[in-house]
């Protein structure tokens, strides 16, 4: 087999599994601290890459430009549905709010179909979009590889909000022992509000860059919102590390099993593999 | 005072029961597309090119080549309008299905009319087969939806059949002109329109002796969010030409791949699906420049046929595009509906039907002669052209008849 396309086949897998992780980990954020599964999660994605879109398509700002203006976009979309939606439920048992986010999953992909309408829209001409650059005859998308990138900041940068900051030791307090917390002086609705809006800012990061070479649409999360879960099941839920790595290891699998195994069948892969690890490790491959 | 009260009332309780519109005067279609889920795009565009020729069966607009465009409504029906029911499938077969019952419970549509994807037609058309109803396929490609012995079903379209041999005689001219066509790369949807034009292709190849070489097959899942792997597949056969059947978000991420990766090739043609979505061409941009694909209808066949740009203005009014082929296939459906309402001695499922096995309906929306039904149900008088995208639009490239530009040879990213 042609090295050029083996080495070809680890880059590919590599980008696009950045891309899954980073759609990932706000899932994996969200869950971890709140012990809620966002079925949300991909119509955020959508939302962020409408925002993205209408935002070029109107007032002319190139989606890599528009990109803190998305995050802070889904930053209020994610702290607003924590406070009309979540919070109201929060006495009830974890499967109300589940139910809650699938509707309401429901009701922002219906209402973008009924304000914005079906059809695609391609985002062809901005920075990054369609740009690739060559390195011994290995191709890099350049969209992807900014998302790569983007990617590793963002997975570092919540790193370090929970590990070294004060609102990090708040929130990791307030995801281990919610009443003990509070008792301490923490104000944990606050803490799920943030959670919840910075869950929705990172995939407000993968929406704002994956409009430079994804197809906009109202159902165009979904595509993502199973894979999404897998991955974060995948690295052990809550374990936003742990879904970094489990985002790049579905992109290789994807990818490379595609290639050698078949292309019909890299989806399969994928799940097997789920089913393997949950079946051995019940708490993902980097739970604990 | 108390008299006019009474009068008022009495005519209040008159119009409240009378029915809302003249039914008598009204023949029902019941139009079966995906207008929501990840389909709904398609099944917009499909539902404003019904909506433009209800307007033209129903209202008088005298466009020379197109059979009751002069005429208001149904002539020997005393002049009755097409009014168009829509029902959702969300793409899903299972949907179609439910929704195809609910038509013939509710026992108003005199013919059902759908289903965009093979895989939703499929079903449907069983449940419509086993009620003895008629049901007219105005899109849904695969081959196989006319080889199932079925009485009730009858499609207009073009199917893989038709596009697959068209693909092939393109493909012998220009091997004719010296150019390499022997290496061949099928990308398909594991779906029946994907398996279908797969095996159409497969056929032909086999039955070449040698001249064609299947170098690579790549069955892919429906609603992809990454194609890497397949483009790699493709690349790593060095394919002379790729042929695709492939709905829109596919396409495109295809169409995007292949630049990424840096694949070449001299051809890539597309079976019907999003390659004609104007958005593919209009969206992409260089991305797409020189890929072809079958095509029923191109804007600059209103160069061949000036009476069609009417029409085309009508559509764009409502989706600010140019008609493609789909549409257009979906367009000349209606007036087959119309035809067949018109011939038959009555609106029961059994007359409709016997109508729409004896069409022979000559209209000039398309290439071809019209709408003439095989045994199968299979429209005959249809044929194809290839199309080509050229600075975002679709020029029919080829056969020399229909062509207005010259084929342009060889993608490079």
């Amino acid at each position: 087999m042609d090295l050029t396309i083996f080495l070809q086949l680890i880059i590919s897998g590599l980008l696009i599994g950045f891309v899954f992780s980073l759609i990932a980990v706000g899932l994996s954020l969200i869950w971890g601290v709140m012990d809620i599964l966002n079925f949300a999660h991909g119509e955020f994605l959508m939302l962020a890459m409408f925002t993205s879109f209408f935002l070029f398509a109107q007032l002319g700002i190139d989606p890599l430009y528009s990109l803190p203006i998305v995050v802070i976009v889904l930053y209020f979309i994610g702290a607003g549905t924590y406070r009309f939606v979540i919070k109201p439920l929060l006495g009830y048992t974890v499967l109300i709010a589940l139910l809650a986010t699938f509707g309401l999953s429901i009701l922002i992909r219906n209402l973008v179909l009924f304000f914005v309408g079906p059809n695609y829209r391609v985002i062809n001409e901005s920075i990054l979009a369609g740009k690739t650059f060559s390195i011994g005859g290995l191709y890099f998308s350049v969209p992807q590889s900014v998302a790569a990138l983007l990617c590793i900041l963002v997975t570092y940068g919540i790193y370090l909000l929970l590990t070294k900051s004060k609102f990090g030791r708040a929130l990791r307090a307030t995801s281990l022992d919610k009443d003990t917390a509070m008792l301490m002086g923490i104000n944990t609705n606050r803490i799920f509000e943030i959670t919840f809006g910075i869950g929705a800012a990172c995939v407000g990061v993968a929406g704002g860059l994956l409009v430079n070479f994804y197809a906009v649409f109202p159902e165009v999360g979904l595509n993502f919102t199973v894979l999404a879960f897998v991955i974060v099941a995948l690295g052990g839920f809550g374990n936003n590390g742990g879904a970094f790595l489990a985002g790049i290891l579905v992109g290789l699998v994807t990818t490379m099993g595609g290639f050698f195994i078949g292309p019909e069948y890299k989806y399969t892969l994928v799940f097997l593999l789920y089913l393997v690890v949950i079946t051995i490790r019940p708490k993902g491959l980097f739970g604990w | 005072m108390k008299k006019s009260l009474l009068v008022a009332i009495g005519l209040l309780l008159t119009l409240g029961f009378a029915p809302a519109g003249n039914a008598a005067d009204e023949i029902e279609v019941a139009l079966l597309y995906p207008l929501t889920g990840p389909l709904a795009e398609a099944g917009g565009r499909i539902k404003a090119v019904y909506d433009v020729a209800q307007d033209v069966i129903n209202n008088s607009y005298d466009i020379q080549g197109i059979p009751f465009s002069k005429t208001q409504g149904i002539p020997n029906k005393g002049n009755a309008k097409i009014k168009l029911s829509y029902y959702d499938t969300q793409g899903s077969p299972e949907v179609g299905k439910a929704e195809t019952e609910r038509i013939l419970q509710e026992g108003k549509a005199k013919l059902i009319i759908g289903a965009y994807q093979s895989s939703v037609s499929k079903p449907t058309s069983f449940v419509t087969e086993r009620n003895k109803f008629p049901f007219l396929c105005a899109v849904s490609s695969s081959a196989a939806l006319t080889e199932r012995g079925m009485k009730y079903f009858f499609r207009v379209a073009p199917t893989d059949f038709h596009d697959a041999r068209m693909f092939f005689n393109f493909l012998e001219d220009m091997r004719e002109d010296g150019r390499d066509v022997k290496r061949i790369a099928m990308v398909y949807e594991k779906t029946e329109f994907g398996i279908h034009a797969m095996k159409e292709v497969k056929k032909r190849i086999d039955g070449s002796g040698g001249v064609y070489e299947l170098v690579a097959e790549v069955p892919y899942e429906y609603k992809a969010t990454d194609v890497n792997a397949e483009a790699l597949k493709v690349k790593a056969a060095k394919p002379d030409v790729i042929i695709h059947a492939s709905l829109f978000s596919e396409m495109m991420l295809f169409a995007k791949a292949y630049k990424n990766l840096g694949v070449t090739t001299n051809a890539n043609l597309s079976f019907c699906g999003g390659y004609q979505n104007p958005k593919f061409a209009s969206g992409l941009g260089d991305t797409v420049e020189g890929y072809m694909g079958s095509c029923t209808f191109a804007a600059d066949f209103i160069e061949k046929k000036a009476q069609l740009k009417t029409i085309n203005d009508m559509y764009k009014a409502k989706t600010g595009m140019n008609l493609d082929g789909i549409s257009m296939e979906a367009f000349t459906t209606l007036f087959v509906a119309a035809d067949a309402f018109n011939r038959a001695k009555d609106l029961s499922p059994e007359a409709v039907r016997d109508a729409l096995a004896a069409t022979e309906l000559e209209i000039a929306t398309m290439p071809g002669k019209g709408v003439k039904f095989a045994e199968n149900g299979q429209n005959i008088w249809i044929a194809s052209t290839m199309s080509q995208i050229k600075n975002t639009e679709y020029k029919v490239v080829w056969p020399e008849e229909w062509a207005t530009t010259p084929v342009t040879w060889g993608l490079r990213p």
